[in-house]
């Protein structure tokens, strides 16, 4: 069972997350946060095995919680896909800077996100 | 104004005539030395004997006592529903709500009309309506609180003591 | 444009194009008013507000959503560049300047003009030309922006601290840096397991002296059972005052970067930064050179010709609220009406008076064929065609037939048959709702279609009709179909009946509708979650219709929807018990008996009455509300239909049929079971009007629980 934790403000996006991810083709169990702070509270309780964030979020944003995790010897090695806006391509760039593993851009294509989780959680293409 | 009924006897003046009235009352008062913001305006009925009174502002009409239509799964104190120049609006009997004695309707009883929050009217049968009256903010006492709470100040009128009727608390009535 | 064939002529437009020049005249006429407001902050070298920028940038958002509904590609187009443009305005990528503002006019002038010639073939050449040169200049406009990060970059400040910052946070450090605020880091560790208290009150604390620009975690010393936050503060209060304020054994509190403009800090107070807050203010903006280019000349030859807005379209957008009071003028005119008759029958009943009883009879029935057209203009005014749902209807379809995977075709009959407008705004949500179900739970995946022997793709099918005084609404797929049993089965589980009771297949479908049976952990992104048939079904009750739901296993699945055609104007059936008179709805009255008391039977513990072999339920009116009843040999009995249920509502008697508004009760104990409302009889007071399904379905519970 793959533990993913999704990020995310905006409820219907969240909503869209949640159902592309639950089809990929191994059972996995979806948490959702609904702020970066929400992120923080979750991470310590359980072991994720892949985190979705999207980057503009009040008070504690994508690129914190990156940076956050990415600084973490606990928390680095958990594959990290970062959720950006069409246009943002600062954002997304400073999202890959801080050690991001792969970004999707919004509004995304289900199979290519479904492609890319499945790789992350495969273990190709994990930064160290 | 003063209409002569079908009987001969004086008709009581309702709605806008009686309101202008009492209103024309409330203007002549003298008032107090004091600002303006420490005066409290109500509007005072009887109700079983006593005098009560209600803030002015709340007052949306007086109306004379007409064709109430029963209502069921209601409190006891609602007596029904009146129709009210396209609105139906429920009537609360006063004796009823403040557990006073029981009485019979006279010529001088009248619905006192309110405003209530969110826009809903309510209406709430009185034996009589008296005045406005102009209260320094000094002069109101709160009560203590093992008494009603419906009533929660009091003032002095002359001689007698008028009691302030909280209508945010009387009209809040359980659901049945 | 877009190459549909469409008549420029005004008179001769469909109704399509003109409800979309009517809706993006609205558009245009606020971001006109915006705009000019904008000006005006502008000259007088006031900031700009963020909120006008934003609004703008809504506008040209729904303008452009607007035509792509329409296929208006070219307007699409330019509304697109717009918003670009806008949003690196409200973003601070763009300053807002003077040349910006003349820009933003010229494009509102020329949607103005595009708007004209909606539909007109032969503007279409220089229309689409005049929208390449406009958008040729937006963009020019957009590159020479000033990107913010340079501000950044040479100021010195730590790399470390931009580095998590998004272009948003950017843009407000920016912003408080031109306005000579401090910046300030303010950090504090707390427990992992349990920070967010105090990372709360630390937050509030820098929220009283300035404002939050960004909050950085980072892990702290203990990494495992600690994690830091430092807090980026932009503030005007003095780094001394602040130091004290914030400053504490477990918060450290560190100048970022001093207020610019040099000033010395330490003896800065907060009744001298105000001035010089001005004074950087005007120091940092940008000079204002005019540079607005001159307009082309094919717009200025055709500004002559343009004319004034309010004369293109001929649609009126009307508040729905001066409908609701026009009705209920209309509505109070048909009771007094009433009441005009009932006194025309007295005076015919006196032979002193009967002469002027006649004449009064005859202007009565004129009055009536009058009232019966100002009503049935009123209501005609209200009335809109189902079209608008379907349009939306199609839209979401379509996204789900992406987003899911599969392929459904929707189609619609009956577009337009038209309804209340107030009903039809409100049909939207559970519309959408059984449409989403029917893609996403009813319509199989294309290869279980194949084995079954079905066409590959999925058939939802919504059709609407008008029948007499009702509208029906039908949303019928041919997906795998609800298994009575399977239903049945899943709400023993969740307790919501009993397992020895006994229903029919019909009873068990039924159960789809019962609150609580959609589960909350279904996660299924497209339907959403927890909202329940138990939703839709109030909601259509709210509007006095009613749901019912049929199915074949493998076969496909239909709703059928019944609506009444309009709210408010309903005829009633008036009923006495004892002394009290109720009305009676009837669009809900199947039919009515007059019957001996005797004939009553009773059965395991009810009343019921033999109709045509069948055992209708009876229900007293007077037990109902507690009124004491006549007490007579005949009784009346009203049947009550609720769907496919029937209940009989005995009476005292009637008093006939009368056209009523149902007004709702005001009052400290308004809502009541049993009571929709009440509504005023001529000179006869207010007569409570009976809310039927409350009252049917009170009566099979209590039969259920026997």
């Amino acid at each position: 069972m793959k533990n993913i934790l999704i990020v995310e403000d905006s409820a219907t996006m969240r909503s869209l997350l949640t159902s592309t991810l639950k089809d990929l083709d191994v059972p996995v169990k979806l948490s959702e946060a609904r702020s970066g702070f929400e992120a923080l509270r979750f991470l310590p309780r359980e072991d994720y095995d892949l985190v979705v964030t999207d980057i503009n979020m009040p008070d504690i944003n994508g690129l914190e919680l990156v940076s956050f995790m990415k600084g973490s010897a606990k928390y680095r090695s958990i594959p990290l896909i970062i959720v950006s806006t069409e246009g943002s391509e600062r954002d997304r760039d400073k999202g890959l800077g801080l050690g991001a593993d792969a970004y999707v851009v919004k509004p995304f294509e289900p199979e290519a996100l479904r492609e890319v989780a499945r790789n992350l959680l495969a273990g190709a293409g994990t930064r160290e | 104004m003063r209409a002569v009924g079908s009987d001969g006897s004086e008709a009581v003046p309702t709605g806008d005539q009686e309101w202008e009235r009492i209103a024309r009352s409330g203007a002549n008062q003298q008032s107090e030395e004091s600002e303006p913001e420490l005066i409290r305006e109500f509007l005072s009925f009887g109700l079983a004997g006593a005098t009560y009174a209600i803030p002015v502002e709340r007052v949306r009409e007086i109306i004379r006592l007409r064709e109430v239509t029963p209502m069921p799964r209601v409190p006891a104190c609602i007596t029904g529903v009146v129709a009210l120049r396209g609105d139906v609006v429920q009537v609360v009997d006063m004796r009823i709500r403040l557990n006073l004695e029981m009485g019979a309707p006279t010529r001088r009883s009248r619905i006192i009309v309110l405003h209530g929050d969110d826009d809903r009217v309510t209406g709430i049968a009185v034996d009589s309506v008296q005045e406005v009256l102009r209260v320094n903010e000094e002069e109101i006492d709160t009560v203590p609180t093992q008494s009603s709470s419906v009533v929660s100040e009091l003032c002095k009128r002359g001689d007698e003591f008028v009691s302030i009727v909280d209508l945010d608390y009387m009209l809040a009535l359980d659901e049945p | 444009m877009a190459a549909k064939k469409r008549s420029g002529n005004p008179s001769r437009r469909s109704k399509a194009d003109r409800e979309f020049i009517a809706e993006a005249e609205e558009i245009l006429e606020r971001m006109r008013e915006d705009l000019a407001t904008l000006s005006e902050q502008l000259d007088a070298g006031q900031e700009v507000e963020p909120a006008f920028v934003n609004a703008i940038f809504r506008s040209a958002h729904s303008l452009k959503g607007l035509a792509g509904l329409f296929g208006l590609d070219g307007i699409g187009d330019l509304a697109h560049h717009l918003e670009d443009i806008l949003d690196g305005m409200r973003l601070g990528r763009m300053s807002m300047e003077n040349s910006s503002v003349a820009l933003l006019d010229q494009a509102v002038e020329l949607f103005t003009l595009l708007l004209q010639r909606v539909g007109d073939a032969s503007f279409e050449e220089e229309g689409q030309q005049l929208i390449v040169d406009m958008v040729a200049k937006i963009d020019g406009a957009v590159s020479n922006s000033t990107e913010s990060v340079d501000e950044l970059e040479g100021l010195n400040l730590d790399p470390s601290i931009l580095r998590a910052l998004t272009e948003y946070e950017e843009h407000r450090l920016c912003e408080n840096i031109r306005r000579g605020r401090h910046l300030v880091l303010v950090g504090s560790t707390f427990e992992i397991m349990a920070f967010e208290d105090g990372l709360s009150e630390l937050s509030r604390a820098a929220r009283e002296v300035g404002e939050i620009v960004s909050t950085l975690p980072s892990p702290g010393e203990a990494p495992e059972s600690q994690i830091r936050f430092s807090l980026l503060v932009a503030s005007d209060v003095s780094v001394v005052d602040l130091a004290e304020r914030l400053d504490s054994p477990n918060t450290e509190v560190s100048l970022v970067l001093a207020a610019s403009n040099g000033k010395p800090d330490a003896s800065q107070d907060e009744a001298t930064a105000t001035p010089t807050d001005v004074e950087s203010v005007t120091a940092a903006e940008p000079t204002q050179e005019p540079n607005a280019e001159p307009v082309p000349d094919a717009m200025a030859a055709r500004s002559a010709d343009i004319e004034t807005l309010k004369s293109i379209s001929d649609t009126v957008r009307v508040d729905i609220r001066k409908l609701d009071e026009l009705m209920n003028l209309v509505g109070e005119l048909v009771i007094q009406r009433s009441a005009i008759s009932r006194i025309a029958e007295r005076l015919a009943g006196d032979s002193a008076t009967a002469r002027v009883a006649t004449e009064l009879g005859k202007v009565h029935k004129a009055l009536d064929r009058k009232l019966k057209e100002l009503q049935g203009s009123v209501l005609d005014v209200r009335m809109v065609p189902l079209r608008q749902i379907f349009e939306k209807l199609n839209r979401v379809g379509r996204r789900l037939t992406r987003d899911l995977n599969k392929n459904v075709n929707l189609e619609f009959t009956g577009v337009d048959t038209e309804l209340d407008k107030l009903i039809v705004e409100q049909l939207v949500d559970p519309l959408m709702h059984l449409v989403r179900n029917s893609f996403d739970h009813a319509i199989e995946s294309s290869e279980e279609r194949i084995a079954a022997g079905k066409s590959p793709d999925g058939n939802v099918r919504i059709d609407a009709l008008q029948r007499g005084n009702h509208v029906v609404i039908q949303v019928t797929d041919d997906g795998r179909g609800m298994d009575p049993a399977e239903i049945r089965a899943k709400s023993e589980a969740l307790g919501l009946i009993d397992p020895d009771t006994i229903l029919t297949d019909k009873e068990c479908l039924a159960l789809v509708f019962a609150a609580g049976f959609s589960t909350r952990n279904e996660v299924s992104g497209t339907s959403g979650r927890g909202v329940g048939m138990d939703v839709v079904r109030n909601n259509l009750s709210d509007l006095g219709g009613i749901v019912d739901i049929s199915s074949e296993v493998g076969e496909g699945t239909t709703l059928t929807m019944t609506l009444p055609i309009t709210l408010a104007i309903i005829q009633a059936l008036v009923v006495c018990v004892g002394d009290q008179r109720f009305a009676i709805p009837l669009n809900s009255v199947f039919e009515t008996l007059l019957i001996e008391t005797s004939e009553i039977q009773r059965s395991e513990g009810r009343e019921i009455l033999n109709v045509r072999g069948e055992a209708l339920i009876l229900r007293r009116l007077s037990d109902e509300f507690d009124i004491e009843p006549e007490d007579d040999e005949r009784q009346y009995v009203v049947v009550l239909g609720l769907g496919e249920l029937r209940l009989g509502l005995l009476v005292d008697r009637f008093e006939g049929q009368q056209d009523t508004v149902i007004k709702s009760i005001q009052g400290p104990a308004a809502n009541v079971r049993g009571i929709a409302g009440a509504t005023e009889l001529g000179d006869r007071g207010a007569v409570l009007v009976i809310d039927v399904s409350s009252i049917v379905e009170d009566a099979f519970r209590r039969r259920d629980a026997a």
